[in-house]
């Protein structure tokens, strides 16, 4: 523990009102410092494992089409799951679009290309959301998905 | 065969106790994430709790003592009430989090609202505890949960490297903190100390004494044994379906997919119920362990042999905490976070909680000649310093894998 004993003692020559004002100055500056923290552009740590959300997703979205397609699973078992991971992918989309990235030499290409990988994982789950007991849709989600499960690790490789 | 139809209290201590909601995707997340290198952490903590849960059983059939009379004996005022508070917190966190995973099972068959389900399983909650004797609780909870075996039979479907799984039992060095991190959380996830409170309380309400030593020791191994062989098997059949595939499951869903793959739509309807009572069965764990705690501690007059009525205290502070955690549940809370969560973080008061067990175990003049002999002493000592090694270990790898992810 740092000793604050000399502080203190400077701080005491202070009247109160002034005393008060050091205070929220000090405060003031943490708080900048860790917005600063918090702020800044997107990392290539912090898009590689949201591209792995979506690859996890969309692998995940690909086993469930696949049941789809061999009429092996229950219709309201695929509606809420496919719902639910079309959510997290939604969400993501949404986190990717809101964090900065800068354009030159940085990861914004990447992170566009996350963004429209995103909305078409979202698209093919909402196919088997709609009609989890037709065995085409279930086909082609299962096709789509697999291809963008591999498209999206190879996004995240690439960083 | 008496004493082997007689581990029901076993069965749903173990499997309300480490395949609850949180555990299930845990086990499937340490097999999607680490794989089979992870098995050897399901036999440690698996011990761990036969041992702990064998001596608590002994000591109720010897004095008649569960575990909270032990902490209230053994420690000082502060220390038990302080033991008290962090086990109540995390006991009814859990319930909380139980109550919102039962919502979400029922969700996934009829696609409702996943917090119209957590009223209802609720009410069928308070109603199973209210009008079902408790060996009817043990039997329905306890051996429908047993349904989750059919992830045994889907991994060896799935046709695993028999020689992948065997090396898997046999610890290895390993520098990733995210390995470690699941090997401290499978072994936690064993030890919950909720638990140890439910097995030591459910013997009192057995009415066991020193002619039971047997069916205890049935309980503590085989309905222990049962709930590790199905964490075993979720592990296993993770690691077969989900890591080739990089999946993260993050949700019960995911975890029944594992069975879906090889066993279609039979498969999901089994795990489905065995999640929907292991669940449930962790619901009514949690929901008595909070209650028995608090009226061993208090000296109330408790238990399911008496009328809930004529037991005003305890019977509301059972409806009372079933009330506050379903208030936890419909917060929105996401129940698999809480639950790893309390799993982590119930590792600081684990030692709290085994140490009377252990003190009393070793103490010849209350057990008599059911005092522990070498092997259980050793075993006993051994594993209490594991407990206070994880304690420390737990919270740090916790924030430092950013809770394995």
């Amino acid at each position: 523990m740092a000793d604050t004993a000399p502080f203190r003692r400077a701080i005491r020559h202070y009247p109160l009102p002034m005393r008060r004002r050091f205070i929220a100055l000090a405060l003031a500056a943490v708080a900048a410092a860790s917005l600063t923290a918090c702020g800044g552009p997107m990392s290539p740590d912090e898009l590689k494992r949201s591209i792995e959300t979506l690859e996890s997703t969309a692998a995940e979205g690909q086993l469930l089409a696949g049941d789809v397609a061999g009429d092996r699973t229950k219709a309201t078992f695929v509606r809420v799951p496919s719902r639910d991971l079309g959510d997290v992918v939604v969400h993501e989309a949404e986190k990717l679009n809101d964090a900065e990235a800068e354009a030159e030499g940085g990861v914004a290409p990447t992170k566009a290309r996350a963004i429209e990988l995103a909305d078409r994982i979202s698209a093919a789950l909402g196919r088997i959301q709609i009609a989890p007991d037709s065995e085409t849709e279930g086909r082609t989600a299962e096709e789509t998905l697999s291809r963008l499960s591999e498209q999206a690790a190879q996004l995240a490789e690439g960083l | 065969m008496k004493t082997l139809l007689s581990v029901a209290l076993g069965v749903i201590a173990a499997i309300g106790g480490f395949v609850d909601i949180g555990d299930l995707v845990f086990n499937a997340q340490a097999g999607a994430s680490v794989g089979t290198p992870a098995l050897w952490a399901v036999p440690v903590g698996v011990l761990g709790i036969m041992i702990f849960a064998e001596m608590s059983g002994r000591i109720v059939a010897v004095s008649g003592k569960p575990n909270f009379v032990l902490v209230k004996e053994r420690y000082g005022r502060n220390l038990s009430t302080f033991t008290l508070v962090a086990s109540l917190v995390l006991t009814v966190l859990t319930l909380g989090a139980e109550l919102g995973g039962l919502g979400f099972v029922l969700n996934y068959f009829f696609d409702v609202s996943v917090n119209f389900f957590v009223l209802v399983a609720l009410f069928a909650a308070a109603a199973a505890i209210y009008f079902l004797p408790f060996g009817g609780l043990e039997r329905i909870f306890g051996y429908m949960g047993l349904a989750l075996l059919v992830y045994l039979a889907a991994s060896i479907k799935l046709d695993p490297d028999w020689g992948e799984i065997g090396r898997g039992f046999v610890p290895e060095s390993h520098g990733a903190a995210v390995y470690w991190y699941f090997i401290v959380g499978l072994i936690a996830a064993a030890l919950m100390p909720y638990e140890i409170y439910f097995y030591s309380s459910g013997a009192v309400e057995e009415g066991w004494d020193e002619r039971d030593m047997k069916v205890n020791r049935a309980n503590a191994f085989i309905g222990f044994g049962l709930g590790g062989l199905i964490s075993v098997a979720i592990l296993v059949a993770s690691a077969q379906v989900l890591k080739p595939a990089g999946i993260s499951p993050d949700s019960i869903g995911s975890v029944a997919l594992v069975s879906q793959v090889p066993y279609g739509e039979t498969g999901l309807l089994l795990a489905f119920i065995g999640i929907l009572f292991a669940v449930g069965g962790a619901t009514i764990d949690t929901a008595f362990s909070a209650a028995y705690n608090l009226a061993q501690h208090q000296g109330w007059r408790w238990g399911k042999r008496f009328k809930l009525l004529d037991e005003p205290r305890f019977t509301l502070s059972l409806a009372g905490f079933l009330l506050l955690g379903f208030a936890i549940a419909q917060t929105g809370v996401d129940p698999i976070s809480l639950t790893e969560y309390a799993v982590i973080f119930s590792i600081p008061v684990l030692p709290l909680t085994y140490l009377p067990i252990l003190l009393v175990g070793n103490d010849r003049n209350v057990m008599g000649k059911h005092v522990n002999g070498p092997v259980n002493r050793v075993l006993g000592w051994a594993y209490f310093g594991l407990i206070c090694l994880l304690a420390i270990a737990a919270p740090v790898l916790f924030v430092w894998t950013n809770g394995g992810g």
